[in-house]
């Protein structure tokens, strides 16, 4: 981690503030439309989904169908969901944009993300031990992890996670390791339990009962498709969030670096703990702007379509600190993901470079 | 509180298995108001169908609700709901056309005077426009002619008249029996609202007595006095509504208690925030759990709890900021709060609170 005394954190936090406060004091009727855009965008595509889905003995209806959906379901918790559950629109006092009272279209109730990921990840962004997002539990990423012989096949592991992404990202809360060590009893997790199976029985239901039962005859085909525009969603959601933590040079931290730390200090680790890849505006909007994953570490209650625009400041005020803007383009970021994923699934004596001298 | 279809059961159960929400058709809204506005279902959209100057500074707004809309009693309220560079905004207006209005063509009017310094009625004057669309909620609010056909007094001072304009029309289409007099305090002859159908009620309804009475126009300022009310025959007999500036509203009920009225006669309907009632405890104030935020903040003295989960850097849904329109109800699961507005103590369990005009009496747990 880059150090920086106490006199140039306090700097590096007036500079963020800064930027923060020019978007805060613009917020207006470009941010409602924009929001309002991609539901109306993303309504259109639903709807466009499920009314195809059932034609889809025709082939190119099918894949146009199952892509439809996908894209739906991708734009939705990307770019609305995960962003207005941020908070991010809440200034408009809209209720169905409201970040305490939507629900998003995955098996992770909205309560359950709230706390794991709004309060947990983006506090402890990249501790070790205390960010549960990093390597999701089943994932080896860091050193700071002791090597046992189950990473060896860890790859294998990060594929199933990733086709089974929002199961995991459900049943993030049960902290089914804690289980497994004896540290939390079932017994505990019980609310918990009860909200998520409520919340992912919806979402099975819908996909693979009801929908497929109200049209019977072609009941497969209906199933075979949501079940791709589900597999379509988790892939891409997988991804994108691989991208935003696991590149090469995303740092780690200890519990003690972030003990006590002062806002300045904070805002360090999310630039350094995070990473972005570059692209055209879609790319960006279907990463839910998580594409630019330092700006929102860094401001996650702001607009995420703010980010592109406010990335340049950002970057000057991280070249003026010396710190890491970690950017490149989607398959060279993506490959240094998966680079990780594999150095780590091997002991440090097997993966570590000779020692500079 | 909206209005807004009332999902069937079925409806409901459906809308949160297939689309998470508990009101299936406002899943569409997005699409349907881009094709046209009136198809909206999360509220009761109006289009603006005329808009005409009152005074130089009142205007009043003839709007054509969606059918579905509940209609409305004379002398009540509806919340307005428009998005001002994309933050939505709740007002309260008094209806003032006469309920028969509606019912005959389906139009009621809203009579909204400009503010000074005021977002909303400043909007509403300046950029809507003919054939816009505005969002109403159902009506509401007690300030209803009386059943049993009591003589009646209204005091209204300047916009105050609104809800009395179509109280009037009412009882003149009604053939209530009278007496009625109207004591309406304005500033000059200038500010009169509605001057052309006060005086045509006044000429065809003779169990309608009109006094307007200017406060301005004199070498000193002319307020409600003692001669006002002694020209109104059997005034204890009467039921009073009063509607119009706190101070004329103070200083008609003190003269009215001093004449031996008891304040089941008298009906008041206010726009703007009145006296805090006395808040008889002084220990107000503590600590407020926000359950869903995962937020426990301190709060001191008398900051509502609106104020205090704004401090906290929440955004609680919210409208009037004076009790009236109740956009901010939520759920409070423990704790005592004081309404600021009654001064009276909630219970300590799990109850209803308007966010800004409830003020924590100790630890207090919200699910906001």
């Amino acid at each position: 981690m880059n150090t920086l005394n106490d006199q140039q954190l306090d700097e590096l936090q007036k500079d963020l503030d800064a930027i923060r406060d020019e978007v805060v004091a613009d917020l207006g009727e470009r941010d409602a439309n924009h929001i309002r855009g991609m539901v109306r965008l993303h309504r259109k595509l639903e709807v466009a989904g499920r009314v195809m889905m059932p034609f889809g003995f025709i082939p190119p209806v099918f894949l146009a169908a199952t892509a439809s959906l996908g894209l739906a379901k991708i734009l939705e918790n990307m770019e609305i969901g995960h962003n207005v559950m941020h908070g991010q629109y809440d200034w408009m006092n809209d209720p169905s944009l409201n970040s305490q009272t939507y629900e998003w279209d995955t098996a992770c109730s909205s309560e359950s993300w709230r706390r794991t990921h709004n309060f947990e990840h983006h506090t402890y962004t990249n501790v070790i031990g205390k960010d549960r997002d990093y390597g999701y539990a089943v994932l080896r990423l860091s050193d700071d992890e002791a090597w046992r012989p189950r990473h060896t096949f860890q790859i294998l592991n990060y594929a199933v996670l990733s086709i089974l992404f929002q199961w995991g990202v459900a049943l993030h809360e049960l902290e089914a390791e804690k289980l497994s060590y004896g540290k939390s009893h079932l017994k505990e997790k019980r609310p918990f339990l009860r909200v998520a199976a409520k919340k992912a029985g919806r979402q099975a239901f819908k996909d693979y009962v009801f929908f497929p039962a109200l049209t019977l005859p072609v009941a497969p085909i209906v199933v075979a498709g949501n079940a791709g525009a589900n597999l379509i969603r988790n892939l891409w959601s997988s991804t994108v969030i691989f991208c935003g933590h696991f590149t090469q040079d995303a740092e780690t931290f200890t519990e003690e670096q972030a003990e006590g730390e002062s806002k300045g200090h904070w805002y360090l680790r999310q630039l350094t703990g995070s990473s972005n890849f570059t692209g055209g505006k879609w790319l960006h909007i279907m990463s839910g702007h998580l594409s630019f994953q330092i700006e929102h570490h860094v401001f996650p209650d702001l607009p995420a379509h703010r980010y592109p625009e406010i990335s340049e400041k950002v970057q000057a005020v991280c070249r003026k600190h010396g710190i890491h803007y970690n950017t490149g383009s989607f398959g060279k970021q993506y490959s240094t993901v998966l680079k990780r994923i594999l150095r780590y699934s091997l002991p440090e004596r097997f993966t570590q470079r000779p020692a500079v001298a | 509180m909206l209005a807004k279809l009332t999902p069937s059961k079925a409806a409901h159960w459906l809308g949160r298995q297939l689309l998470n929400r508990d009101d299936p058709a406002a899943f569409f809204d997005p699409l349907t108001t881009a094709i046209n506005p009136m198809w909206v279902q999360q509220y009761t959209p109006a289009r603006v169908e005329r808009i005409t100057a009152e005074t130089a500074d009142t205007k009043t707004f003839e709007l054509k609700p969606a059918h579905r809309w509940g209609g409305f009693k004379a002398g009540q309220h509806v919340n307005v709901r428009i998005d001002i560079d994309g933050v939505r905004r709740t007002r309260t207006f008094s209806l003032s056309s006469p309920p028969a209005r509606w019912h005959r063509e389906g139009r009621v009017t809203l009579t909204i005077k400009r503010l000074p310094g005021g977002r909303v009625t400043n909007w509403l004057h300046d950029e809507l426009k003919t054939g816009d669309v505005i969002g109403l909620t159902e009506a509401f609010g007690d300030f209803s002619i009386p059943e049993d056909k009591k003589p009646v007094l209204f005091i209204a001072g300047g916009s105050g008249i609104t809800p009395i304009l179509s109280q009037l029309e009412t009882m003149a289409l009604e053939n209530y029996p009278g007496p009625i007099t109207l004591l309406y305090y304005v500033r000059t002859q200038n500010n009169v609202i509605g001057k052309e159908k006060l005086d045509a009620l006044h000429s065809r309804y003779p169990a309608f007595s009109l006094n307007i009475i200017t406060t301005d126009e004199g070498s000193a300022p002319r307020y409600l006095n003692d001669q006002d009310l002694d020209s109104i025959s059997d005034l204890t007999a009467r039921e009073i509504f009063l509607c119009g500036p706190k101070g004329l509203m103070d200083l008609a009920s003190d003269k009215l208690r001093q004449r031996g009225l008891n304040d089941e006669q008298l009906h008041s309907t206010f726009f703007a925030p009145p006296a805090p009632a006395q808040l008889s405890s002084s220990a107000t104030g503590g600590e407020v759990t926000f359950s869903t935020s995962h937020l426990t903040v301190d709060s001191k003295g008398d900051a509502n709890l609106l104020e205090i989960a704004e401090a906290a850097g929440l955004t609680p849904q919210h409208g009037c900021r004076m009790g009236i329109c109740h956009q901010c109800t939520c759920t409070k699961t423990s704790g005592t709060v004081v309404n600021r507005l009654t001064g009276q103590v909630s219970g300590a369990g799990s109850e209803s609170v308007q966010l800004c005009i409830s003020i924590p009496q100790g630890p207090v747990a919200l699910e906001v």
